[in-house]
């Protein structure tokens, strides 16, 4: 028996229960408190109808740069992490859909370079154009594109490169990343995932 | 689910007949050992612990049932205090009396409530930094500046509450009336503050501002002053006070139906309209207050945003529509009664009008609770074209939402108005040129709101948040803001062609407050864990990440049982500390109240109490 069905039978007890407290008891206090178990015992019974679906932590793909051999070994890990830990698939799609909120990437690895998408994900802020509908200094208009690079999703450089693989092999694309940029471990990364961390304001950073 | 860890779900998976018994008995045994799991964690010397769990039950599982008490009960103890200052303020200015007693019931309660609501915040501090001892240590780092202000809030407040409460009988008349509503303002404008600052503690986790350097103040001031800090506070009041009226509301509804004379039955029946009155009155405002925060989690966070509305909890804002709409419903159909039952011969004039306001309360809740999203098996979904209805899914979007929300506080606020009016005749000149301008409003602020979310559906996104969205919750404020004082101006005058009657409402009227309330409750339990699980595996968002085996949020079933199972708790202890602050008067009435005898004839109606249905005669 699974848990919603567990669930469901204690939903549907608290209710005849109340029923029942309706149907034989005639104390005003004691009516109420079975019509409040009715209420509740229906809510809960509804809210066990609707999808069930846990939100689970993203899981860690293990980056083992011993085990990636070939661009298209990084555009598998890079699919993966276009899934699940860097959450791309929350807001674009593959492919035109009725559900998109943010711009189709089918294709965008054929459409934009490496370099280009490299600094999309990092520096989202650094093509939009800025409001000078007022008096004074020009104010940015924030990107609704988060800094991939910080948290709270916070993708390494060498998992922001697979990704950038994978979007290249989705569309069609020979893969421009290479193993050797990837970061061995203990090495310290490369500039470009660095460039976005540093400023007086830091949302991301604890301590 | 692999990560549905807790035993409570192991449980329910391993037993199947006994699950409630086992589950009682483990929870018991669980709470027993909480001091043994503490004295083991000090004797470890080894790395700072970051946290400690409870076998079987689950330390998330006792923090989430003790802080939405804690929640639950702090909402009743602030929206109480502003309940009955403004019961008060009305008995100072109309001289009735009632209002003044009124108001002195419920701050009567106040003493035990916060000594009660100080418990479990008492409970839920040693809770947090026993379980989350990392994570209460970051928080205290950054907010300990915040931590001497709230306890200075709290000094004053307890003071303020002796002063106003044991001051009560002896500030009536004149001058000392006055100082008596001031401490009463008093009392509520600290119990804000004594709300604002610990919102700042929650809403930094979901909206945090991180300063990497500067000093206590100016980090525990950037923290503080967060993105969603003031939605968040402004929301909350307002639920309060929708929280309080509806409390006050069951509670005349449980004295109504259990009233054994006329006498009785008379109060709690008017004191149901006053709590009903002030529960409709702030609910009409909450989704105003609601929209903003959503805004403000858009804006600082598009992912949050979409975890909240297009993710996983998705499906939390269909339960939360069909709470609301029962909430809406229950509101409108009490108003219905009190015109039917309170104003004889109203009954035929207003049914029409509410058979129509019923009709379209329903298909706008029809329309709240499309999803977007439909469940469907895969044949199913080949047949649709895809996850989306062709006709409903319409119904499933923002647009549509949004304007059916829109319509069904236009007619509530209809409601209350057509209340408001019944029983009097308008005799001022200008009448009826004034009806014919507030119907003209109101006919043309619907069919704004209806235009802009049809047309919200063919423009951009960003043109419809930013303007259709807000354009319609200005055209309704506009409306609520036009009307209410004209409908004041015009009642100014108007003579009263049928006086209320008291005591005669059907048990049902008791039942639909009960539902009110606790509609309300449930959406505050709902609408807590939706803030909660928004900040998905993050203690902190972005910040400080959750590593411990609850670093997820379980599925809405679950989720309901609990909610549910507080909802319940905190119905049973408000019914404690009424029952308690009851008892001295009842004890005081020397041989009880004086009975008066009922209406002779009167029906025995369904669910009545049994004195109800057996009038009983001198």
């Amino acid at each position: 028996m699974s848990e919603v069905v567990k669930l469901q039978l204690i939903g549907l007890s608290v209710v005849g229960i109340g029923i029942l407290i309706l149907l034989f008891i005639r104390a005003s206090f004691v009516r109420v408190i079975g019509f409040v178990a009715i209420v509740l015992g229906l809510f809960t019974l509804v809210a066990l109808s609707v999808p069930q679906m846990a939100s689970l932590p993203p899981v860690e793909e293990k980056f083992d740069i011993a085990t990636v051999k070939t661009p298209t070994d990084m555009a598998t890990i890079g699919q993966k992490i276009f899934f699940s830990k860097g959450q791309c698939a929350l807001c674009h799609t593959i492919g035109p859909s009725e559900s998109a909120r943010c711009p189709d990437l089918k294709g965008i690895g054929a459409k934009l370079s490496r370099e280009f998408l490299f600094e999309s994900l990092t520096q989202p802020q650094a093509y939009i154009y800025l409001d000078y509908r007022h008096e004074g200094v020009a104010k940015e208009y924030p990107a609704r594109m988060p800094y991939i690079n910080k948290n709270p999703i916070g993708l390494s450089r060498n998992e922001i490169l697979s990704v950038i693989a994978f979007l290249q092999q989705m569309s069609g694309e020979p893969i421009s990343v290479t193993v050797t940029e990837l970061d061995a471990p203990g090495q310290a990364p490369a500039a470009p995932a660095k460039a976005a961390q540093s400023g007086p304001v830091a949302v991301a950073q604890a301590h | 689910m692999q990560h549905q860890g807790g035993w409570i779900q192991k449980l329910l998976r391993s037993s199947s007949g006994h699950g409630g018994t086992l589950l009682g008995l483990v929870m018991a045994v669980g709470l027993l050992s909480l001091p043994a799991l503490a004295f083991g964690a000090d004797a470890t010397p080894a790395a700072p612990v970051e946290y400690r769990d409870v076998p079987y039950v689950g330390s998330r599982n006792i923090i989430w049932v003790v802080a939405q008490l804690h929640l639950l009960l702090a909402g009743f103890v602030l929206g109480v205090p502003i309940f009955a200052w403004l019961c008060e303020v009305v008995a100072w200015k109309t001289g009735e009396k009632r209002y003044d007693k009124l108001a002195k019931e419920f701050t009567k309660l106040l003493t035990s409530a916060y000594a009660t609501t100080a418990l479990f915040g008492g409970i839920l501090l040693f809770l947090l930094i026993s379980f989350y001892p990392k994570l209460m240590n970051y928080l205290t780092d950054i907010f300990f500046p915040s931590f001497i202000v709230y306890c200075i809030l709290f000094l004053v407040e307890t003071a303020t509450l002796y002063l106003y409460w044991y001051g009560w009988d002896a500030m009536q008349d004149g001058g000392k009336k006055t100082f008596h509503i001031f401490l009463g303002f008093l009392l509520n404008f600290f119990a804000f503050f004594i709300m604002v600052v610990p919102n700042s503690w929650a809403t930094f986790q979901s909206s945090p501002v991180v300063l990497a350097e500067g000093s206590d103040m100016a980090r525990a001031w950037a923290a503080t002053w967060n993105p969603t800090w003031w939605p968040v506070n402004i929301h909350r009041l307002i639920a309060n006070v929708v929280l309080g009226g509806y409390i006050c509301g069951a509670y005349a509804g449980i004295r109504y139906l259990s009233a054994t004379n006329t006498e009785e039955r008379d109060h709690y029946d008017w004191m149901g309209y006053v709590g009903n009155f002030i529960g409709v009155f702030g609910l009409l405002a909450l989704p105003f207050a609601g929209y903003w925060l959503m805004r403000e989690i858009y804006q600082y966070n598009q992912q949050m945003g979409i975890t909240l509305m297009g993710g996983f909890l998705s499906w939390l804002f269909i339960l939360q529509a069909m709470l609301i709409g029962v909430l809406f419903l229950g509101s409108n159909y009490y108003f219905w009664l009190g015109i039917t039952y309170r104003i004889p011969g109203s009954e035929i004039k207003y049914r029409k009008p509410m058979l129509a306001m019923l009709i379209a309360l329903l298909l706008c809740l029809g329309v709240w609770m499309t999803p977007h999203s439909l469940v469907a098996s895969m044949e199913e979904a080949r047949k649709m074209g895809g996850s989306h209805h062709p006709l409903l899914g319409v119904f499933g979007v923002m647009s549509a939402k949004m304007t059916v929300a829109n319509l069904m506080i236009l007619v509530t606020f209809m409601s209350f108005i057509m209340y408001w009016r019944a029983g009097k005749q308008e005799t001022a000149g200008w009448a009826k040129v004034a009806k014919a301008i507030m119907g003209a409003i109101l006919a043309s602020a619907a069919i704004a709101v209806i235009i802009l979310g049809v047309w919200g559906y063919f423009v951009p996104a960003i043109i419809r948040i930013n303007y259709f969205s807000t354009s319609q919750v200005l055209v309704v404020l506009g409306v609520m803001l036009t009307i209410t004082p004209l409908t004041a101006l015009l009642l100014r005058s108007a003579k009263t062609t049928t006086e209320m009657v008291w005591g005669k409402m059907p048990p049902r009227a008791g039942y639909s407050l009960v539902l009110n309330a606790v509609m309300v409750v449930l959406l505050m339990t709902l609408m807590g864990y939706a803030r909660s699980s928004s900040r998905v595996h993050w203690h902190v968002y972005g910040v400080v990440r959750d590593t411990s085996p609850y670093a997820f949020s379980p599925a809405l079933g679950y989720a309901a049982a609990l909610m549910s199972l507080n909802t319940f708790f905190f119905c049973m202890l408000v019914a404690f500390i009424f029952w308690v602050a009851t008892m001295g008067d009842k004890a005081k009435a020397p041989g009880g109240a004086s009975k008066v005898e009922l209406p002779q004839g009167m029906p025995a109606m369904a669910g009545a109490s049994s004195a109800l249905d057996e009038p009983k005669a001198h």
